[in-house]
């Protein structure tokens, strides 16, 4: 069935972001999926990819191309064109972190409605308080700051309630051919790697969803 | 350099040596490079340009309104993309209106950039022009190092890598050849460069070293190259139907792409 652009204004177009805490251009689309939402009728999903399955719980070195001062610097550069606003404040691990945990945290939050504050905390303590998601303990005070409740999420993530869930979202985004992050997926639309929110405008327009201004003001002639 | 400068009068073949063509020194946005302008496109032809990149943390992000290869000759370019760190030589492909980067360079950088035809330079600053993103626009690379070598028993001896494969679409496909031998190619329906990168080509009365090259354009059959008395290693650089699309087409955003490329360069 193809959608019409009337639709949209009361169907909102589901829109999946397969992402990685870890990666910081995940963290950069935070808030382009964030104006998104508020532009346009979206149904936003953040579901998992991970990028490193092969580091251990403790965390691996970060890649040698070049001297960790010449990768920061590059890294600084490219994030302060993409995301000027937010790479001021961004905190750079110094090891590659192991996502796992959080991954299962995240479907704790998913089955309590509150994923998507729960995924921009767990960011956050990640890119800007500089903490290590690998810890249950920042993921259970991740939880306590959006309101989830912290005991119980440790007893899920010692009791390994959510790996399985966890295990067939990672199969899912294996499935659905994701080598990267954050790959957006929108209706018959995906883009693959951090893009500029025009591109989402644009894709937003060829699928005839519409803004929610225009939809307030048509309402408003109506 | 066998080229027309006559405007629409295109040929079917270019021939560029370099080393005869002067380098001028250029600055955009604070990054500083060497460049020579190997073929203008101003005929309506293709547009090669020769780039030394002065060591930079970060080139801001672009898009041509063309097709284009970039062929890493020497030196060191990242991308953001954690597999995406291109070490000489390599080729980069992107369609029209597709941007890259932000990208740093390193390591006595040597870069060729290659379009079919006049493809502009659009910053991505400019939040206009990214409304005009190719959304199915393809993103391609290779390296030598990281592509396995492969026996073409017609060229006695010679042997291949395919960077980029094609079949479908554009490719990259590096052939080492022997001595003396004969090299006739398939036709080039939307466009090929074919770039020296080692030892030395005869072509058409002429001898090209590196990085001298010819463009071939069309299915019309084309003098064959040879190799020198060393052998000869060629890049083979094919443009697939995209090379069809955009261009300096004098609207809008063409002006403004054509007015940042005579900046820049």
């Amino acid at each position: 069935m193809t959608m019409t652009h009337g639709d949209h204004a009361t169907t909102p177009l589901p829109l999946v972001v397969f992402a990685d805490f870890i990666c910081p251009y995940s963290y950069i689309a935070l808030d382009q999926m964030e104006d998104l939402q508020r532009d346009y009728n979206i149904e936003l999903i953040w579901r998992p990819h991970w990028l490193h399955p092969e580091v251990p719980l403790e965390g691996a070195p970060l890649p040698a191309d070049g001297t960790p001062d010449d990768r920061r610097t590059r890294t600084l550069a490219w994030l302060k064109e993409m995301a000027p606003d937010r790479v001021v404040q961004m905190r750079f691990p110094d090891k590659i972190q192991f996502s796992l945990f959080a991954f299962e945290a995240l479907e704790f939050a998913q089955d309590h409605g509150l994923a998507l504050p729960f995924k921009t905390a767990v960011f956050e303590a990640l890119w800007i308080e500089g903490r290590d998601i690998a810890q249950f303990s920042t993921l259970q005070a991740t939880a306590d700051k959006v309101g989830l409740d912290a005991d119980e999420l440790g007893r899920a993530l010692t009791g390994q309630r959510y790996r399985n869930r966890v295990r067939d979202s990672l199969q899912l985004a294996r499935d659905a051919g994701v080598t990267k992050t954050p790959t957006f997926v929108m209706g018959r639309y995906r883009i693959a790697g951090w893009h500029y929110y025009e591109v989402f405008q644009t894709v937003m327009e060829k699928q005839g969803v519409p803004l929610r201004s225009a939809d307030r003001q048509s309402a408003g002639e109506r | 350099m066998s080229s027309c400068y006559t405007p629409k009068c295109v040929l079917n073949e270019y021939i560029v040596e370099p080393a005869a063509i002067p380098w001028r020194l250029g600055q955009v946005a604070g990054i500083t490079f060497r460049c020579q302008i190997l073929l203008s496109g101003g005929d309506g032809g293709p547009e090669a340009l020769h780039f030394r990149f002065d060591p930079c943390p970060s080139v801001f992000a672009h898009m041509h309104l063309t097709s284009q290869f970039q062929l890493l000759l020497q030196g060191r370019m990242d991308f953001p993309k954690s597999t995406m760190k291109l070490r000489s030589i390599a080729v980069h492909y992107t369609d029209h209106n597709f941007p890259y980067g932000p990208f740093a360079v390193a390591g006595d950088h040597d870069m060729l950039v290659l379009h079919p035809k006049q493809g502009g330079l659009i910053t991505m600053a400019d939040r206009d022009a990214r409304r005009q993103i190719n959304l199915g626009g393809r993103h391609l690379y290779g390296a030598v190092a990281d592509t396995q070598w492969a026996d073409l028993p017609e060229f006695g001896g010679g042997r291949s890598k395919a960077l980029i494969p094609g079949a479908p679409g554009p490719y990259a496909i590096m052939i080492e050849y022997p001595p003396r031998t004969p090299v006739n190619l398939p036709d080039a329906l939307y466009g090929r460069y074919e770039v020296v990168i080692a030892g030395s080509v005869s072509v058409s009365d002429q001898t090209l070293f590196p990085p001298g090259f010819r463009y071939v354009r069309d299915g019309q059959r084309v003098a064959p190259l040879e190799a020198g008395p060393d052998g000869a290693t060629v890049m083979l650089l094919a443009f697939d139907q995209d090379a069809l699309e955009g261009g300096l087409t004098g609207e809008e955003l063409s002006v403004a792409a054509a007015a940042a490329m005579e900046r820049a360069i």
